[in-house]
């Protein structure tokens, strides 16, 4: 069974981009352009790993985090965002995601974060 | 002057100048430029960091885009005033950096196109209306515009004109509700009936009739056109071929071309066309279509010219011909007489064969065409004269180099003896070596009983394994399983459709050339036509294995081959299907394309600057010409020195300050340079056999002849006349280069305190061939990442920068550097597979420059 990647990010081209690169190592991949939908999915199927936009409108990319850790702790949180400063990434990094990543996102460098993610 | 603003400054410094008459100092005039140069430098990098963010290796997001974009915007500006203060404002280089801006604003902002028009002639076109009159009426225009080929020369009816038919026709809303519906091949029949039965709004009809009585007056009364489509993505990567209709041999009267026009734009809407445009990610109705109207030729013969194999990649220029119109060979039907040259070093034929070429298309007085058996005497006959396959071929390259892109061309020959060009588009061709060594046909071909062998035609190289699916009717499209191999007889544009499903496809007729031929190869699906036999081969149902290698050997396995199929790289969806990714990276368009080249030519103005590049380079060569201008006078004509060494390098002098031992005079030798940096460099030139692989020849003239032969290829103006230019002093060395395409850039600062030290390089490296452009540029990048550069590349712009160095490391590194770029220069010819960069790589850094050892 091939391991099942969720993307949620308000920009359609991130997912869509993502959705291709990813669907290209055999993944099974689903996009949100918001967390909301993508949080329903989540208590539908499980999912190895959920990259997430951190700046979205309504709820944001840290609230997934929290959810995800607290109601599906085997599922890896991979964190994205357009405004990579300092404070951002300490806060993930207390957050404890499994990566994080400054947009744009070198796509080799995501499918080596994945791969490592679906080992661990 | 400290503390005062740069304006001010400059305010003062020509109020000084007006008051003290002509001195000019250097120096100041110096700082200009290098602060000119300086900005330049921060904008090219951004544009290489966009153009590598967008390249698709990168999943990027518009707010990255708006940021980068508004970075460069800064760095243009800044740089355009001091560029002004340089020039004192002779150039209205502003004006054009407001242009080329508002574009990229739009395209990013994504405001209402303020485009009006509805009809443009060709000689109308501009750059900016690209979009609006569709990517075959673009490249057409251009051709006539700016080419000496021979193109008829017509009109192109925009997208405006478009959106106003369909609005003022009811049907946006029409096809609105269908999109959220969903729909079937009977609402797109219904679609396809109300463009028939509507009607041109008057403001349309009107202008449209306007232009019909223009070229009745050029043409004469009973002249015809052809009625073209030309989609708004006619210009990219995807060429829809075949799937847009064309209506030939329309009288010019209004209501002929009325309902042609309605007839070619209704093509939109057929079930084959609205799936290539799904998969392109545009909904229904999602592409607008604007139409070219273009005279006619009466063609006694035409056909197709690729100037690269599209199934390999490989340098060889291919000519098909027929008897009558060229829709016989784009389609398919016939098996045409085909012509094949290689174009390295030079342009020559290595196979002629004359085809069966059974049936024609020919003109028919009425108006449209008609199909018929061509003459038993012309069976047999070429189409084409010796000199004319050798002057389409000569075209043929011309237009590959003006568009620097390998090309699928469309020609005709008149009954008066003309050769015409009828179409040029981008080729989507495989490239070679793209995937490192495959295993070849034949050492499969013992162990395993192969159905089919090498007969036909390969059109995409590939490997595909499935059941065949013999597909008689259209009807039966609609049956085919996924991973199915398509078997049929003839080949169809209709096999679109088909495209999502299937692994392979196998034709009996067909060739390389038709309109399914292009959409197998962009979308690459392993095809192969013309077997003849595959029908009778291979039986529904069956399994079969497809393998198609690299050289273009191919063979049909009975049954699965494992073996052969864990070959296959996986390739879903490419990024470049993606729509998103398109729109966003169609920016870039207006951003990295290098087009003014030649500094020399009449186009280098900047009304002639199309991308930031071009304004950029503009004021690159201005700011280099300013400081020569600034140097002659201030010092007389001797401020401008030619370099004599033992290589004919071509390089003027300017000192701006201890840079020569000895200023007199108007030639400089090697022993009057005090620049350090500029000893390094020529040092590293001179080493022997870095310039010229074979032993020196002593003679000055043979040198300069030889190079210049060498530059022959690419070069249209003389060589010698352009001044390649080294600014140095003690410290200091900016030196610009050109050798035919190759544009290099060497800054560096060395003095002894590290911290102030830097070397910069700049690569652009133009030949047509993109593949080996880009193995020019990986091997330099390479080089360079050795010694420590840090670099980045984008297509054929490479940029690379060492900071931080102490001055004898920045020695070292300048020696070297003076040999790579005399050493690049032998490359042109020798890069043809991807393991040559490896091997020259070590050859440079081991001191080998014999390239033919």
């Amino acid at each position: 069974m091939s391991a099942r990647i969720m993307i949620i990010d308000d920009e359609k081209i991130v997912g869509d981009m993502a959705k291709i690169s990813l669907e290209d190592e055999g993944y099974a991949v689903e996009t949100f352009l918001s967390a909301a939908p993508a949080l329903e999915r989540l208590k539908e199927e499980k999912f190895d790993v959920v990259v997430t936009d951190l700046k979205m409108k309504g709820i944001d990319g840290l609230e997934v985090l929290k959810v995800v850790k607290e109601q599906y702790p085997d599922t890896k949180v991979i964190m994205i965002t357009a405004f990579a400063n300092l404070d951002v990434a300490i806060e993930a990094i207390r957050g404890e995601v499994f990566d994080f990543f400054p947009k744009p996102i070198k796509i080799k460098e995501m499918k080596e974060s994945i791969k490592r993610a679906l080992e661990g | 002057m400290k503390g005062i603003p740069r304006k001010l400054e400059s305010v003062l410094q020509k109020a000084r100048q007006r008051i003290f008459g002509e001195a000019v100092d250097l120096k100041t005039v110096f700082g200009d430029f290098k602060a000119v140069l300086e900005s330049n430098n921060r904008a090219l990098e951004v544009i290489t960091d966009m153009g590598e963010k967008l390249g698709g290796e990168y999943i990027f997001d518009i707010i990255y885009i708006k940021k980068a974009y508004e970075e460069l915007y800064a760095d243009i500006r800044n740089s355009v005033e001091q560029f002004n203060s340089l020039s004192h404002s002779r150039y209205p280089i502003g004006n054009t950096l407001d242009r080329i801006d508002a574009a990229i604003k739009k395209a990013l902002y994504e405001e209402a196109p303020a485009f009006a028009g509805r009809i443009l002639f060709f000689g109308d076109i501009t750059w900016e209306a690209a979009r609006e009159v569709g990517g075959k009426n673009y490249h057409l225009s251009q051709m006539a515009n700016s080419l000496d080929v021979n193109v008829p020369s017509g009109f192109a009816v925009t997208a405006h004109a478009y959106d106003e038919f369909m609005r003022h026709n009811g049907l946006d809303a029409k096809i609105e509700a269908l999109n959220s519906v969903g729909y079937g091949d009977d609402d797109l029949k219904g679609i396809r009936e109300a463009i028939s039965d509507g009607e041109l709004p008057e403001p349309l009809g009107a202008e449209l009739d306007g232009a019909i009585e223009k070229l009745r007056a050029a043409l004469g009364p009973d002249a015809f056109i052809s009625v073209r489509s030309s989609a708004e993505e006619e210009d990219s990567e995807f060429s829809f071929a075949g799937q847009f209709a064309t209506v030939l041999n329309v009288p010019l009267q209004s209501d002929a071309v009325r309902d042609a026009y309605k007839k070619v734009i209704a093509s939109l809407f057929t079930s084959a066309a609205v799936s290539y445009q799904k998969r392109l990610g545009y909904a229904v109705g999602g592409m607008r279509m604007p139409v070219g109207c273009v005279p006619m030729i009466d063609a006694v013969a035409s056909g197709v010219a690729y100037t690269v194999d599209p199934a390999t990649g490989k340098e060889r220029l291919s000519i098909s011909a027929s008897w009558g119109l060229g829709e016989s060979v784009v389609a398919g039907k016939v098996d045409p007489d085909t012509y094949v040259f290689e174009k390295m070093p030079a342009l020559k034929l290595a196979e002629a064969k004359v085809g069966r070429k059974e049936s024609m298309i020919s003109s028919s007085k009425a108006g449209g065409t008609e199909e018929s058996a061509t003459p038993e005497d012309m069976r047999a006959r070429a189409c084409l004269s010796d000199g004319q396959v050798a002057e389409l071929a000569e075209r043929a390259l011309k237009i590959e180099k003006y568009f620097r892109r390998p090309q699928d061309i469309e020609w005709a020959l008149s009954a008066d003896g003309n050769l015409y060009i009828l179409q040029a588009r981008p080729l989507r061709a495989a490239s070679s070596g793209e995937r490192g060594k495959t295993r070849s046909v034949e050492e499969f071909s013992g162990q395993y009983r192969a159905l089919v062998h090498n007969k036909g035609n390969v059109v995409q190289k590939g490997i595909a394994g499935g059941k065949v699916f013999v597909v008689k009717t259209v009807d039966d499209i609609e049956k085919l399983p996924k991973g199915a191999v398509l078997v049929a007889k003839n080949d169809s544009p209709q096999f679109v459709r088909a495209m999502p499903f299937v692994s392979a496809i196998v034709t009996d007729t067909g060739s390389t050339t038709s309109h399914m031929a292009s959409i197998c190869r962009e979308f690459k699906v392993p095809s192969v036509v013309n077997t003849r036999e595959a029908t009778r081969a291979l039986r529904d149902g069956q399994d079969v294995t497809l393998y198609v290698d690299d050289d273009g050997n191919y063979a049909i396995y009975d049954g699965l081959v494992d073996e052969i199929l864990e070959l296959i790289e996986r390739t879903g969806r490419s990024l470049e299907e993606l729509y998103e990714f398109r729109k966003k990276k169609y920016i870039m368009r207006f951003i990295s394309p290098l087009n003014l080249v030649n500094p020399l030519a009449d186009e280098f103005t900047p009304e002639k600057c199309n991308t930031m590049h071009d304004i950029l380079r503009f004021m690159h060569e201005k700011s280099v010409q300013g400081l020569i201008d600034a140097s002659m006078k201030a010092a007389g004509k001797g401020a401008l020195k030619r370099l004599e060494i033992a290589i004919p390098t071509g390089i003027n002098v300017i000192d701006i300050g201890d840079g020569l031992s000895d200023s007199s005079g108007s030639t400089v030798k090697l022993e009057q340079v005090q620049s350090e940096p500029m000893r390094a460099v020529l040092n590293g030139m001179l080493r022997p056999g870095a310039w010229h692989s074979e032993a020196v020849d002593l003679n000055p003239r043979d040198f300069l002849s030889s190079m210049m032969r060498m530059q022959d290829l690419t070069a249209s103006v003389d060589q010698s006349t352009y001044r390649n230019v080294a600014v140095i002093s003690r410290e200091y060395l900016n030196m610009t280069l050109r050798f035919g395409y190759h544009f290099n850039l060497l800054d560096c600062y060395c003095s002894e305190k590290a911290a102030n030290n830097h070397v910069y390089f700049r690569f652009v490296g133009g030949a047509t061939d993109i593949s080996k452009r880009s193995r020019r540029i990986r091997l330099i990048a390479e080089i360079l990442k050795e010694f420590g550069f840090i670099s980045s590349t984008k297509g054929d712009l490479l940029i690379a920068r060492l900071s931080h160095i102490e001055k004898a490391e920045a020695l070292r590194v300048l020696d070297m550097s003076g040999s790579l770029i005399a050493f690049t220069r032998q490359l042109d010819a020798v890069l043809g597979t991807d393991s040559d960069v490896e091997r020259f790589k070590q050859a440079f850094l081991a001191g080998n420059f014999g390239i033919h050892s």
